[in-house]
């Protein structure tokens, strides 16, 4: 089946992918902070250990990958087939 | 000075009688401990170019201040001597209670001189030391040893041992403590040359008095509970073994020996998939809060079997030998675990010599027991020839890949994956700046240990330019040795907000030194250069901060970029632009005191 290509592709490695069940899911977003408030109301099993819920914004130890550039940056602008991948940083870090 | 003995042990195994070495503070204020005391006392007795497997060989275990603190994962132990494989310094890490009761013994260290007269067990209890005869432990897996002498000797004996490998001088070969393995640069071969089966401990003493001890239980409580926290979860939760099919994303994930960054069947062996289908139970160290030591179970019809799997044997016996089965991986793991030796330059040989048959490269022995990317069986059979140096083929393998290179010839040099001799772990270079620069430089060869450069490639500093990256680099490395002294987990370096601030206070509890941020950031350094010292001693060159042939050019880095990075570290580290060490860098670094020239030639 063709991909939608107005929707971001997430996918999800380690600890992410262990609470959300699943690699690779599709979304609108138009920005990183815009996606994580769309990854914990589908998938709130990431709220607490992945998503701080009072920040509205990952813990310390995640980060995104977003076409292949590592960033924390929530004002990340996501445009219709952007690559995403959420990690945690045990593959590195951001600080 | 709080927080430590003022004391090693040295130990002549040839008579087997000991005696105490004073440890001035200003030792331990220039390099704290652990890895910085071992390297020390390394430089101290170990006389110049020494041959790795020569008696005259040291092997140190030394321990740092923080261990018996009750400061969260601080029970680690650092092994230095020189390593059979790469012939520079040889410095491993392991953890767990063969640490804490060393501390008891009233020494923060021993130095172990000298060759036994025959295969021995060295028993040191408190400050008295014997050699017992170790003829009917030999051929006794690492476990089965410290069963059989704690059930001689007590429960409250820890035992660090080599298994068959250690015996048969497998230049990879681990000493296994608590099941935990000290196996980079294969510290078992030289407790093999020194006749030591075993070294068994009873310290029956106090740990030394810190500084603060209230401030130190109530900083050890606020440790432990961001130990808790979201920076750690991904290591109690699903271990290391997460990294592998995110590495093959990324296209970083060595496969088949290097020759790709992807592997096709990576999600076969992906961490959650083993946490789902494989997961046996989850262990910590002693003195941890964070337990990230995974183990998992085979599942398919042969010997049932369970193991510790990290991302690195999951790699090096995995994707890097083209294996997609993980019950192959897992039994490879136990096998690497029961002979003693290292995953990582197990894995890394063995590819060499999948790629030579693939090649076309006549090894020694029955072609038919040659090993061959993707054969489980293979696999296995050779991993058993190695610990055994059973076989012509187990033989030259056990020597590691650049030696069987050497040995081999036909131009094999260009797929022997290893920097000074050790074999590279799992970070394909190919898309990583900072990481190529780690492992060409850092002292003990390509490490992923030493240097945590590879944050530095996967973060948004990524793409800064060569200057911003050394600097970075050497930071990394900087940071590893201040952690690897005190010592403390490296797992726990997302808990700090500044790291050599916080982790200052903690010395200044301990020890009741006052040293600075910068100050401890320097004793880092002066660790990193200690290392060097002694490779400079050992005859290192310009040459050997390098990469393999493969890595230099379109799947790995530019020559050109690599100079340029490895040039910009010197520079940041007041070397000369052949590498070496200056005086006056010396004397910035204060490292001049430590070198006190003895009749061993320090």
């Amino acid at each position: 089946m063709a991909r939608d290509t107005s929707m971001l592709s997430v996918e999800f490695y380690g600890l992410p992918a262990l609470l959300a069940g699943r690699r690779r899911v599709e979304a609108t977003a138009p920005t990183l902070r815009a996606l994580v408030q769309v990854l914990a109301e589908r998938f709130p099993a990431l709220l607490g250990t992945v998503i701080d819920p009072s920040e509205g914004w990952l813990n310390r130890g995640y980060v995104f990958v977003v076409d292949g550039r590592f960033t924390r940056d929530p004002e990340t602008e996501l445009r219709p087939g952007t690559e995403v991948l959420l990690v945690a940083a045990q593959a590195g870090g951001v600080r | 000075m709080h927080g430590v003995h003022g004391r090693a042990l040295v130990v002549d195994l040839a008579s087997g009688t000991a005696q105490p070495f004073p440890i001035p503070d200003d030792v331990f204020r220039r390099v704290l401990g652990g890895t910085g005391l071992a390297t020390w006392l390394l430089l101290r007795f170990a006389p110049p170019r020494v041959d790795p497997q020569s008696p005259a060989n040291p092997f140190v275990l030394a321990t740092g201040p923080f261990i018996g603190t009750g400061l969260t994962t601080s029970s680690k132990l650092a092994i230095a001597t020189t390593s059979p494989q790469t012939g520079f310094i040889g410095d491993s890490l392991t953890s767990s209670y063969f640490a804490l009761v060393l501390r008891r013994t009233g020494f923060d260290a021993l130095v172990l001189l000298g060759q036994a007269p025959d295969w021995s067990v060295l028993l040191v209890e408190d400050d008295r030391v014997s050699l017992r005869p170790a003829h009917d432990l030999l051929g006794l897996d690492p476990e089965e040893t410290a069963g059989r002498l704690r059930a001689e000797f007590g429960r409250d004996l820890r035992v660090a041992a080599i298994g068959r490998a250690g015996e048969r001088l497998v230049r990879f070969a681990a000493v296994v403590n608590d099941g935990r393995l000290a196996g980079r640069t294969g510290p078992g071969a030289v407790l093999g040359t020194k006749r030591l089966k075993a070294i068994a401990i009873r310290g029956t003493g106090r740990f030394p008095p810190v500084a603060d001890p209230a401030a130190v239980a109530r900083a050890a409580r606020r440790l432990a509970e961001r130990s808790l926290g979201p920076e750690t979860a991904k290591y109690r939760e699903l271990g290391t073994v997460a990294n592998l099919v995110f590495f093959s994303r990324l296209g970083v994930l060595p496969t088949r020996n290097f020759a790709a960054g992807s592997f096709p069947a990576a999600e076969t062996l992906a961490g959650e998939r083993l946490a789902t289908a494989h997961r046996a139970d989850r262990q910590a160290c002693a003195a941890c809060t964070v337990g990230c030591e995974h183990h998992f179970r085979t599942t398919d019809d042969g010997p049932a079997t369970t193991v510790r799997l990290e991302y690195e044997s999951l790699f090096a016996l995995g994707s890097l030998c083209g294996i997609d089965d993980p019950n192959v991986v897992l039994r490879a793991a136990a096998l690497c675990d029961r002979y003693g030796m290292d995953a990582i330059s197990a894995g890394g040989t063995v590819a060499w010599a999948m790629e030579c048959v693939e090649r076309g490269i006549a090894l020694p022995g029955d072609p038919a027991e040659w090993p061959r990317f993707g054969d489980g069986r293979s696999l296995l059979r050779t991993l058993e020839a190695i610990g055994e140096r059973r076989s012509p083929l187990g033989d030259l393998l056990a020597e590691g890949s650049r030696r069987a290179a050497d040995i081999v010839g036909q131009g094999s040099h260009a797929w022997a994956m290893h920097v000074k001799g050790l074999e590279l772990p799992g970070y394909h270079p190919r898309k990583l700046r900072a990481m190529a620069l780690g492992f060409a430089v850092t002292p003990r060869g390509a490490c992923h240990n030493r240097t945590s450069a590879y944050e530095i490639d996967f973060s948004e500093r990524a793409g800064d330019e060569v200057d911003r990256i050394a600097l970075a680099t050497a930071r990394s490395e900087d940071r590893s040795a201040v952690l690897d002294a005190l010592p403390l987990c490296k797992f726990l370096r997302h808990c700090f907000d500044d790291f050599f601030a916080e982790a200052a206070e903690l010395l200044r509890l301990v020890t009741g030194l006052a040293e600075s941020a910068e100050e401890l950031r320097t004793a880092g350094e002066r660790i990193v250069t200690l290392k060097k010292l002694f490779n400079l001693r050992q005859g290192w060159t310009r040459a050997d901060d390098t990469l393999p042939e493969r890595l230099l050019g379109p799947d790995g880095i530019d020559p050109a970029e690599l100079e340029a990075l490895v040039a910009a570290y010197y520079r940041i580290r007041g070397w000369t632009p052949d590498g070496l060490v200056p005086i006056t860098r010396l004397h910035e670094l204060g490292i001049d005191p430590l070198l006190v020239p003895t009749t061993s030639g320090c």
